[in-house]
């Protein structure tokens, strides 16, 4: 029945796609540790990522599109202009509103991004061009193999994973914007400008989530609708790991990712040991969501207050 | 010129503007919250000048609007005028008085919790938004003061202790390099043998690096032993001021002392002292 090879199969690739997960993850628990703003467009920041290579790298919309790499590499520098862009139009009016009200612009957000791609593109499948679908398969240890183009995602989202963590770790910028996210008034009087660090933590957040979503659509050779509700799923990974933690949401991701590959093999369609029904693969997280809030409401390394007598 | 002669000289006598000047200062917050009124007070370049108070009287008030955080609590100047080496800077943010060169250390060691030691001096390389410079000869000064800080770097500032904290809160300060520090409680909560370390450490760094203190505490005793100058304040006024040695000679505050240092029912005291004279 479960049979130790596939068994790998699907922790690799579950893994894997946490790994795609954890940049969204991670742009939300950047966003909210630092603005306290709970970002519920990240699932269609991710789309706009995503189709943003239909868009340049296929004849969907334009009649001569880029070749399939050089609009891979403008979309992801398209993310980092989308981050710019959206904090100076939008997010920076709303500095020292309540953060009530910059929710609600996010949620505004999401409804024009998705309705602006459903325009251009239609609520369909569009595939990648084929040179970055690949469809060969690499072989991993014990017989376990993994598809190319899904390995190369998973790969590129790694690096800027770690890219992530080392500038948080080891860079000045990183330290401050750390500790603006802790004590903005402490940080202030030591001349860290409030707005500076907010309208970086916005492009970093934004620019991230859209690298995702390229590379979610990537390793299923195309950009989909389906990537609106990663916005959801990577909730219950962010909850998890404790909504203001950045590790936290990086594990976060990678148990979600898990738990969506284990759900859709082995409890959905053929290949279940016990067929629950077709979507449960995406439902897991999500019941998972709701245990980890009545278990353990701060999540894994939610912000515990240090408590000093 | 020895501390007192310079204090008793006065902003009169010196030929450059105070540091600091307020006039007439009244500090609103939300709009309609008076917080302080009238108050007026000067403090000399090199000097230590003490704020002395009961908890409430306005002491951390007056240093936010001068460091200009106050701001970011929708405190306003709404009368008088506070100027900083003879330039207006009523009003001013927090992000123009770093520029001018004062650090504000906040009232309760407000460390980054989960940032390392390190990381939290980090923190002080920041001028304008920007890091302003970074080598080790930065840190050197926050170890010349410290010493002990060297030997927890990578621990998490929200796992030291309350001295180490405060040790860090002022290192980090001082690695800013500024030319007026505002020190709001840094006694509060610490062993008296601690707080004694911390007020020593405080005049060497005054002597040493010639940099102009504010210090707002409520123990009144140890404060105005290092200061050169002393401002009393309750209900949001300035009830005294003096030069700190005759500050301590004074009835009312030998007065104070008498009880336990920090209890408030004593400031009360002073103001019913002050009624008495008035009237014999
Ligand atoms: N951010 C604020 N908003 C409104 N009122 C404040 C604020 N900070 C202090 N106050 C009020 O201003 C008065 C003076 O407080 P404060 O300056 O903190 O006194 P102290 O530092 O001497 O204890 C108090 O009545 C206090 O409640
Ligand atoms: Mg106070």
């Amino acid at each position: 029945m479960v049979d130790v090879t596939t068994f790998l199969d699907i922790t690799v690739s579950g893994i894997g796609l946490g790994a795609l997960y954890a940049l969204i993850a991670m742009g939300f628990a950047l966003i909210y540790k630092v603005t306290g703003v709970l970002n519920f467009a990240q699932g269609q920041i991710a789309m706009i990522g995503a189709y943003g290579v239909v868009f340049l790298g296929t004849g969907a919309v334009l009649s001569s599109p880029l070749p399939a790499f050089a609009a891979l590499a403008a979309t992801i520098a398209l993310g980092i202009v989308l981050g710019i862009a959206l904090e100076r139009i939008v997010f920076r009016q709303f500095i020292g509103e309540p953060v009530l009200s910059v929710i609600i612009v996010t949620l505004a957000l999401g409804g024009i991004f998705s309705g602006f791609i459903a325009f251009l593109f239609g609520r369909n499948f569009r595939a990648y061009p084929p040179e970055l679908t690949f469809g060969s398969r690499i072989d991993l240890v014990a017989g376990a193999t993994i598809q190319t183009a899904f390995a190369i995602a998973v790969l590129l989202a790694l690096v800027v994973v770690a890219a992530l963590m080392l500038f948080f770790r080891y860079t000045v910028t990183g330290s401050i914007l750390r500790a603006a996210a802790t004590d903005e008034q402490a940080a202030m009087v030591l001349g860290v400008s409030i707005e500076r660090t907010i309208a970086l933590a916005w492009t970093i957040s934004i620019a991230i989530t859209a690298i995702g979503g390229i590379l979610l659509a990537m390793s299923s050779d195309g950009a989909g609708f389906s990537i609106e509700a990663t916005g959801i799923i990577i909730f219950a990974a962010v909850v998890f790991g404790g909504l203001d933690s950045i590790p936290g949401a990086f594990i976060g991701a990678i148990v979600v990712g898990l738990l969506q590959e284990y759900g859709s093999f082995y409890f959905e369609g053929g290949t279940a040991i016990v067929d629950v029904g077709p979507g449960f693969g995406e439902i897991l997280p999500l019941l998972f969501l709701l245990v980890v809030i009545v278990v353990k409401p701060y999540g894994l390394f939610g912000t515990e207050r240090i408590e000093r007598l | 010129m020895t501390t007192s002669e310079r204090a008793s000289t006065g902003g009169s006598a010196s030929q450059q503007p105070p540091v600091v000047e307020l006039d007439n200062v009244e500090i609103v917050y939300d709009r309609h919250f008076l917080a302080v009124q009238g108050v007026s007070m000067e403090v000399q370049e090199s000097d230590i000048v003490a704020l002395l108070g009961p908890n409430g009287a306005g002491k951390s008030t007056v240093l936010k609007m001068i460091s200009g955080i106050g701001r970011s609590e929708r405190g306003e100047v709404t009368r008088g005028s506070v100027s900083y080496k003879g330039e207006d800077v009523t009003n001013y943010g927090a992000n123009e008085m770093v520029d001018r060169g004062i650090t504000h250390i906040l009232e309760g060691r407000r460390v980054f919790e989960d940032l390392t030691v390190e990381e939290n001096l980090r923190c002080g390389l920041y001028r304008d938004g920007r890091r302003f410079r970074f080598d080790v000869e930065d840190y050197r000064i926050a170890f010349e003061y410290f010493p002990q800080l060297e030997e927890i770097l990578d621990l998490k500032a929200g796992y030291a202790s309350g001295g180490q904290q405060q040790m860090l809160v002022v290192a980090r300060a001082l690695i800013h390099r500024p030319e007026l520090l505002l020190l709001d409680e840094p006694s509060l909560g610490l062993a008296p043998k601690l707080v004694r370390d911390i007020f020593e450490t405080l005049v060497e760094i005054n002597r040493e690096e010639d940099i102009t203190m504010i210090i707002a505490d409520q123990n009144a005793k140890r404060t105005l032993e290092i200061a050169d100058y002393g401002y009393v304040m309750e209900n949001g006024q300035v009830e005294l001021h003096d030069p700190a040695a005759e500050l301590m000679e004074r009835e009312e505050i030998k007065e104070f002392y008498l009880g336990t240092s920090g209890d408030e029912s004593r400031y009360r005291d002073i103001r019913h002292y002050k009624i008495r004279k008035r009237w014999t």
